[in-house]
C-alpha cells in the first residue's frame, strides 16, 4: 500500500502532532518546502523517502499513515538534511521520533532492529564477537589475534535500559 | 600521552582489522591507549526505538571514559563518535535530560562530570598529532599511489555539534592520506552515503548505495579507498561482492583503513595490521606500495 493511498481517507492527529511540535521544537513548523532536504536525500532515488512529504504529513497530523506506510524506515540517517536545512529543521530527527512511535505501537519495526535491541539488553552490545576469516580461509577470532577480552557492562545497565525502552516517548 | 579508546561494538565484535591497526600504529605517534571496562552499545541502533535509552547509553559510556582522567576520549566510530558527541550535547544543553539521567547513572554508580573531548581517530590525528608529527614516522611513502577517500557521513554532520573543517567539502583525511606520501583525488560522490544505515531495513538497497559508490571509484583507476569507519569500510570491503551482485557489476577496488595505510608507511608488517583481514583484494594495492617503497 502506497502513502498515496493510505492518506486518501486519513484522520488527523492533532493531540500527537502537538507532542511531537513539544519534543523537536517550535522551528520544526518552519519548513517552507525548499525541498532542500528531498533533493539531496539518499533514500530518495532508490526508496522514494522524501523527508519534505514527511515534514508536511506530520504538520497535517497524519501520523497514523506514515507509520503503517513503513515509510520512516527508509531513511539511511545520512543526516544530509538536517546539514543543509536552511530553516534548521531535521527531517532526519523526526524521522528517528516517529520510528521510536512505531517502536511504541508494536508497528511495523524491522526484525533486524528487534533483534539488535534484544542483544544489547542481553549483553550490552549489538552482537557478539564473531569469528573472521582472512582471504586465504583461516579462521580468527579475538583471542587468536591477541586482541583483550571484551568486558560488557554490570547488571544494573539492563534494568535501566528496560526501564527507558518501555517509557512512553515524546 | 595517554587516551581512553571506545571502541563501540563493529570494531571489537567484526572490524578486527581496524582495532588492530589502531593499537599498532598510535603507541608510535606517543600515545598510549587506555581501554575501557564495562562499556555497551553507544546507542546508535537503539535511538531508532528510543531517543532517550540512546542517551542513556551513550552518556553511561562517556561516564565510564571520565574515570580514566584522560583530556580526551578517543572514538575510532563515526556512528559511536556521533552518538557520544550528540548526548554530550543534550546534557550540556538540557538541564530537565541532566537531571533524569543522573539518575540513571547513579544506580550504576557512575557520575558524568561533561568535560571530556570527544574525538574521532581523523580529527585526532589531524587536528591533535598533526601532519608534521605524521610525516615525520612515515619510514616508506607511498609515494605514486593515487588513492581517493571516504570521510562517512557521521563524522561530518551535523557540523555544528562536531569538528568539522567544511561538511560540504571536507579535507582532512584528504590531508593525512597526503602526509603518508599518496597522491588524493577529489570525485564528484565522495559525500555519497555507504548504505550501512539501511542494513536493518533495506539490506538490498543498502549494498547496492555502497556498490555504486564503488563503481564510481573504480571507474577512476585509482590504486585504492581509504576509510576510517568500521560501518562505512564493511559495505566497501566484506560486503564489496554482495553489492557487485546486486547492482551486477564486476567490482574490484581495495578498501584499506587509513590506520592500515598508516602502519603500512611506518614499516610495519600486514599481518599486525590486519591486512590479511579485508576481503577486497588489497593486494593489488600492496603490490602497487611495494613498488613504490625505496
Amino acid at each position: 500500500m502506497t502513502l498515496r493511498d493510505l492518506t486518501s481517507e486519513a484522520a488527523s492527529e492533532g493531540e500527537l502532532r502537538e507532542r511531537i511540535v513539544r519534543e523537536l521544537g517550535s522551528e520544526f513548523q518552519s519548513c517552507f518546502r525548499c525541498l532542500r532536504c528531498t533533493s539531496g536525500c539518499t533514500s530518495m532515488k532508490l526508496l522514494e523517502l522524501r523527508p519534505h512529504f514527511v515534514m508536511n504529513m506530520v504538520k497535517l497530523g497524519l501520523v497514523e499513515e506514515l507509520i503503517s506506510s513503513g515509510i520512516v524506515w527508509t531513511c539511511a540517517l545520512c543526516l544530509k538534511c538536517e546539514e543543509r536545512c536552511p530553516q534548521e529543521v531535521s527531517p532526519s530527527e523526526l524521522i528517528t521520533l516517529l520510528r521510536n512511535l512505531s517502536f511504541q505501537r508494536e508497528e511495523n519495526v524491522p526484525e533486524a532492529y528487534l533483534k539488535v535491541v534484544s542483544s544489547v539488553l542481553e549483553t550490552g552490545f549489538i552482537q557478539e564477537p564473531m569469528e573472521v576469516v582472512s582471504r586465504e580461509f583461516e579462521e580468527f577470532t579475538r583471542e587468536s589475534l591477541g586482541l583483550p577480552r571484551l568486558v560488557g557492562p554490570r547488571e544494573a545497565f539492563s534494568e535501566n535500559l528496560i526501564e527507558l525502552m518501555t517509557r512512553e516517548a515524546g | 600521552m595517554e587516551v581512553a579508546v571506545y571502541w563501540g561494538c563493529m570494531i571489537p565484535t567484526v572490524e578486527y582489522a581496524y582495532e588492530l591497526s589502531l593499537r599498532a600504529t598510535f603507541p608510535r605517534l606517543g600515545v598510549k591507549l587506555i581501554d575501557l571496562k564495562g562499556v555497551s552499545c553507544c546507542g546508535s541502533p537503539i535511538k531508532s526505538v528510543n531517543r532517550l535509552a540512546a542517551d542513556y547509553l551513550a552518556l553511561r559510556n562517556i561516564a565510564l571514559a571520565e574515570e580514566t582522567g584522560t583530556e580526551h576520549l578517543l572514538v575510532p566510530c563515526n556512528g559511536c563518535y556521533l552518538s557520544l558527541s550528540e548526548a554530550l550535547h543534550h546534557w550540556r544543553t538540557d538541564e530537565e535530560l541532566q537531571g533524569e539521567m543522573e539518575k540513571f547513572l547513579d544506580k550504576e554508580g557512575l557520575t558524568l562530570e561533561g568535560g571530556i573531548k570527544i574525538v574521532h581517530t581523523i580529527n585526532f590525528l589531524h587536528d591533535i598529532i598533526g601532519l608534521e608529527a605524521l610525516e615525520k614516522a612515515v619510514k616508506k611513502p607511498l609515494t605514486g599511489l593515487r588513492l581517493v577517500s571516504h570521510s562517512g557521513c557521521h563524522i561530518l554532520r551535523p557540523s555544528k555539534i562536531l569538528d568539522v573543517d567544511d561538511p560540504e567539502r571536507p579535507r582532512k583525511l584528504d590531508d593525512l592520506i597526503r602526509a603518508l606520501g599518496a597522491e588524493v583525488l577529489e570525485y564528484p560522490e565522495s559525500l555519497d552515503c555507504c548504505g550501512a544505515g539501511l542494513l536493518l531495513s533495506h539490506p538490498e538497497t543498502a549494498v547496492s548505495l555502497s556498490a555504486t559508490k564503488l563503481r564510481a571509484i573504480q571507474g577512476l583507476g585509482v590504486d585504492g579507498l581509504v576509510d576510517s569507519c568500521p560501518a562505512c569500510h564493511m559495505m566497501f570491503d566484506a560486503r564489496q561482492e554482495t553489492g557487485a551482485r546486486a547492482i551486477g557489476y564486476k567490482l574490484s577496488l581495495p578498501v584499506v583503513y587509513y590506520t592500515q595505510l598508516l602502519g603500512l608507511t611506518m614499516g610495519l608488517d600486514g599481518r599486525s595490521l590486519g591486512l590479511h583481514l579485508n576481503q577486497s583484494p588489497v593486494e593489488k594495492l600492496l603490490e602497487r606500495a611495494q613498488k613504490t617503497f625505496p
